[in-house]
């Protein structure tokens, strides 16, 4: 008779060892980190063909740049308006230009990190190389390029996990800031008492400033849409 | 009798399928720690009936606390940031080989 009742709790007991063990396993299967595999995988596929989009459509706004500027060189009439245009061109970064200026050079720092210590102190952030764009553009700068990403009216310097998107684009470390104005001007700029250049010696973070004869920047590499915005009735 | 225990166990199975339940992540663990203590429980349920020393109280009592002291002892792990559901583990993973190799001595001498 005990025995009898003992088989009945065991088969109970079974049961519902057989309805966790089921519950259980339908829980790893769909647990969240398969969805997340395969959700990457796809985003990464995904990401790449957007990449080679960008990058052609990018070669084609240069290309049709150019056809552009060849028109308008070709009508002598209209060489007032070019003048005008190339001004304008360049004032919106839609022009490569050159001429003298300063080439800061930003990298995290190579100091070991302390156990105390926190690591993001020791690494270059979007808003170290939003600073030093802001006080060039205090001190004069006419155009200005990180990591030859051309700063435009629109661009934005912005963190993305763990890289910096200029111009949508992803940069990394060492950051190259080129920037056209009077170098001396500029390097004082960056390097006055309090500035942003001690801030970030501070933190032993590297940061070289070079005056340079010749600093180059590239013209802006996708095309300037307006969705939005038009002009407006006079 | 065995048959109709596994037959059980697979009854329990298709049920635990079709059940709409879905544990949300964060207790996946607990849940797991719980299935092996009541694993753990079951074999030795098993092994005392078989050494006809199967008491419904205790064996009862031992699934239920069991399984919830293992889920209990996991939550509290996370808690403290120790990881305590390793005890239950080891101790329920060590019994139920034990408790497997009892019943395996058991059936080969009975047949």
């Amino acid at each position: 008779m005990r025995n009898k009742s003992g088989q009945i709790s065991i088969m109970i007991v079974c049961l519902i060892l057989g309805i966790m063990l089921a519950v259980q396993f339908k829980n790893t299967q769909n647990s969240d980190l398969h969805l997340r595999g395969a959700r990457s995988d796809e985003l990464l596929f995904t990401l790449n063909n957007v990449t080679q989009e960008r990058d052609s459509l990018a070669r084609e706004v240069i290309s049709l740049r150019e056809k552009i500027a060849s028109v308008q060189n070709n009508n002598d009439a209209t060489a007032g308006i070019q003048d005008e245009l190339k001004k304008a061109n360049m004032a919106a970064g839609l022009l490569a230009v050159e001429g003298p200026g300063v080439v800061v050079t930003l990298n995290d720092s190579t100091r070991t990190v302390q156990v105390d210590e926190d690591p993001n102190s020791y690494i270059i952030h979007d808003k170290d190389i939003l600073r030093v764009v802001n006080e060039l553009k205090a001190a004069g700068a006419e155009a200005i390029s990180v990591n030859n990403e051309r700063i435009i009216a629109m661009s934005e310097i912005r963190c993305a996990g763990t890289t910096i998107l200029v111009n949508s684009n992803k940069i990394g470390p060492p950051f190259i800031i080129r920037a056209i104005g009077d170098p001396q001007i500029l390097e004082s700029g960056l390097a006055i008492k309090g500035g942003i250049v001690e801030e970030l010696k501070y933190y032993s973070l590297q940061v070289q400033i070079q005056k340079n004869d010749r600093v180059e920047i590239p013209a802006y590499g996708s095309a300037v849409k307006f969705n939005f915005s038009k002009p407006k009735k006079q | 009798m065995w048959l109709l225990t596994f037959f059980c166990l697979l009854i329990g199975v298709l049920i635990g399928f079709q059940l709409p339940i879905l544990l949300p992540v964060i207790y996946v663990k607990y849940m797991s720690i719980g299935v092996l203590a009541a694993l753990d429980s079951v074999f030795g349920g098993i092994r005392a009936y078989m050494e006809d020393s199967f008491d419904n109280i205790i064996f009862i009592s031992g699934f239920v606390t069991n399984t919830l002291l293992a889920a209990g002892l996991a939550y509290l792990g996370d808690r403290l940031g120790l990881e305590l559901y390793l005890a239950a583990v080891i101790v329920f993973g060590s019994r139920l080989f034990q408790n497997l190799g009892i019943i395996r001595r058991y059936l080969l001498k009975k047949y």
